[in-house]
């Protein structure tokens, strides 16, 4: 890992400031000081990703551990609705429903999953503009960029977490039996949701330039139940759409039992490309909603 | 050897100023609607220099802040800070800044004040352990040791203010900017702030830029202070200088026998700027230079007058102010775009010479 760009640019500030700081502890002994309380112990050392990726990780741990009602809510709601879903479907459709339960519990997973990182990561963006704290990062060494990405990366973790609760759940109160082979369900379905982290993004580059239509945004979510349940199978072009062709090789996954390294090449090269693209596609409307935002004056507007 | 030399300690080899501001402009909104927010300012800043900018709501200080720090992109000029172009780089040319903006906003009030401090210092660019002395230091100045473990939502409005203030100071900046930092404090908040401000800025030889529409945090705590008027610099010379510019003094007079006809008559005859014969005991306050004091107390005497108290009214920064900007402390005009929207003190008295902002939000 290296320094960001930044602190390795401003060396002669930083490297000032440290080589005095530490000509003073050198003078005072390193001891605890001298009497006139200035910069004794104070050394300070550039921060490199590693620092930054311990800092917003740690930060979104913190949150998560503290404030748990949302996490809970969040599970709650989800096993709320499944059971409807399952209980009412089951009145409804009969046998039909037994027939695809394996199929259905698996996409209820995914959909978990997506909507959780997506609203996670959008919703995160609206609170840090209101916050005042986006504002702030935009003149670290830093920059928000990486930030935002580690954040997503904590906030598909966490939602990994919870949709394990709401899997395990699930797969109780149906009696299905699912193939669960840790490495490729997490690896498939992580990558699925990496595009739709891509749509967080850049419903956050939106929020931040409007902050009404933001909200609006969230109800793109339930369209993420279509996006599941895409035909790709009779429609292949649908693949390229975010979701749709992880939720399809999640299925096989789950339901068929097949393994990671069993799966065509082509089909996990489109998963990371559709997931990568999706990410950068987001990731720049983030980056020039931002800038415009600037330009607009309208960054720090809550 | 002294920790700190005369000049920072990280003077630069030909000690260019710590902030350089060359004709920024920024204008919001476009053809006949467009606000010129930010007009043609220039200014620099020295090392270790603590800089006002003062001016009333809508004058362009907030969006002059934003400009300089970059979150608003300015149309037009160019920004030097501790002698780096930002339009070389802005990410290395702020790394040695950090800014409070809006009061108490921009710090994560789930975390406690230590985790800010830890997590502020590293998006700034510092390893938090390496200085985790100075946290500790910051803390205790700031009389927040206390409270190191606390979440910031639960602290009290003028604590999160002085935790703002030890968030910014936390990644060790050397430029600091401050918009409003006593927006919202109550008196006794409000000086413990300033006191801190001035002490930390000497001691730690920050160069800080604070924006207030509160004269006595400009007079308390600035070296020099830049007024802005409708997006232009219209004032910019030290606090002192500007308080000789105004050569006007005068004598508030308070008693029970000051009838209406008196203080009529002596508007004939005195520079009269503030009567009020409804007040228990009713004043007159008369603008007094050279003989004009004896021949007001002569005049009164003559009324029969007995006064029941006499002060002598020096110029404040705020009678600088509203002879340079036409315009009361507390702000008269409507908000621009990113600027201090709802802002207290609209409508304050003048008379009454800066309050602080108690209960204001």
């Amino acid at each position: 890992m290296t320094a960001p760009d930044a602190a390795a640019g401003s060396s002669t500030e930083h490297a000032g400031a440290r080589s005095s700081s530490t000509s003073t502890s050198t003078a005072a002994g390193d001891g605890p000081g001298d009497g006139d309380g200035a910069r004794v112990g104070d050394d300070p050392r550039p921060a490199t990703y590693v620092d930054l990726a311990r800092a917003v990780l740690y930060r979104e741990y913190l949150i998560f551990v503290r404030y748990p009602a949302n996490a809970i809510g969040g599970i709650v709601v989800s096993l709320v609705f499944f059971g409807l879903l399952f209980f009412g479907g089951r009145l409804l459709a009969g046998r039909a429903l037994a027939d695809s339960l394996e199929g259905i519990v698996v996409g209820y997973f995914l959909w978990t999953l997506a909507v959780g990182a997506y609203s996670s990561v959008s919703n995160d963006i609206g609170s840090e503009v209101q916050w005042g704290t986006l504002e702030r990062h935009v003149t670290t060494p830093f920059g928000f960029a990486p930030v935002a990405l580690l954040k997503g990366v904590a906030k598909v973790v966490r939602t990994f977490l919870t949709s394990a609760i709401i899997l395990a759940v699930m797969i109780l109160l149906t009696g299905t039996t699912l193939a669960i082979a840790p490495v490729t369900v997490v690896v498939i379905a992580g990558l699925a949701v990496v595009s739709v982290l891509g749509l967080g993004f850049a419903a956050g580059g939106v929020t931040v330039l409007y902050k009404r239509v933001g909200n609006w945004l969230n109800l793109l979510q339930f369209g993420f139940v279509v996006l599941v349940s895409a035909p790709v199978l009779d429609r292949p072009w649908l693949r390229v759409l975010p979701l749709a062709h992880g939720s399809a090789m999640l299925q096989r996954a789950m339901v068929d039992g097949v393994r990671l390294w069993e799966f065509p090449l082509a089909d996990l090269a489109l998963l990371v490309g559709i997931a990568v693209g999706y990410l950068a596609v987001g990731s720049l409307v983030f980056h020039y909603a931002t800038r415009r935002a600037r330009r607009l004056g309208v960054l720090g507007d809550y | 050897m002294a920790p700190t030399t005369p000049d920072g300690p990280a003077p630069a080899p030909d000690g260019t100023p710590a902030l350089s501001v060359e004709e920024l402009s920024k204008r919001f909104g476009s053809g006949g609607d467009a606000v010129r927010a930010v007009d043609d300012v220039s200014f620099s800043v020295e090392r270790g220099s603590v800089v006002g900018l003062l001016g009333p709501n809508g004058a362009g200080k907030t969006t002059l802040i934003k400009s300089v720090l970059g979150t608003v992109i300015p149309d037009e000029g160019t920004v030097r800070v501790l002698g780096r172009d930002a339009a070389d780089g802005r990410r290395a040319t702020y790394a040695n800044v950090d800014a409070m903006l809006e009061g108490a906003r921009n710090d994560y009030w789930r975390l406690t004040v230590r985790e800010n401090l830890r997590y502020f210092a590293t998006v700034g660019g510092v390893a938090p352990d390496s200085v985790a002395d100075r946290h500790d230091r910051l803390l205790d100045r700031l009389d927040l040791a206390e409270k190191a473990d606390t979440p910031v939502r639960e602290l009290s409005r003028g604590m999160k203010q002085k935790m703002s203030l030890a968030s910014v100071l936390a990644g060790g900046a050397k430029l600091v900017f401050l918009d409003e930092p006593t927006l919202g404090l109550d008196v006794e908040g409000s000086r413990t702030l300033r006191r801190e401000l001035r002490r930390l800025a000497e001691e730690d030889d920050l160069t800080v830029v604070v924006s207030s529409h509160d004269m006595r945090v400009i007079e308390d705590v600035c070296d020099r202070v830049i007024v802005m008027s409708a997006g232009a610099v219209v004032a910019d010379d030290s606090v002192e200088r500007l308080l000789g510019a105004v050569d006007d003094y005068r004598v508030r007079v308070a008693s029970e026998e000051l009838s209406p006809a008196t203080i009529d008559d002596l508007r004939g005859r005195f520079d009269v700027v503030d009567a009020d014969a409804g007040a228990d005991p009713p004043t007159v306050e008369v603008r007094t230079d050279g003989d004009a004091a004896y021949d007001l107390f002569d005049a009164l005497r003559a009324a029969d007058v007995t006064l029941d108290r006499v002060d002598t009214v020096e110029p404040s920064l705020e009678d600088v102010f509203v002879r340079l900007t036409g315009a009361g402390a507390g702000g008269t005009s409507g908000s621009e775009p990113g600027d201090e929207d709802g802002a207290p003190g609209t409508g304050r008295r003048r008379a009454t010479v800066v309050g602080d902002d108690g209960g204001a939000r």
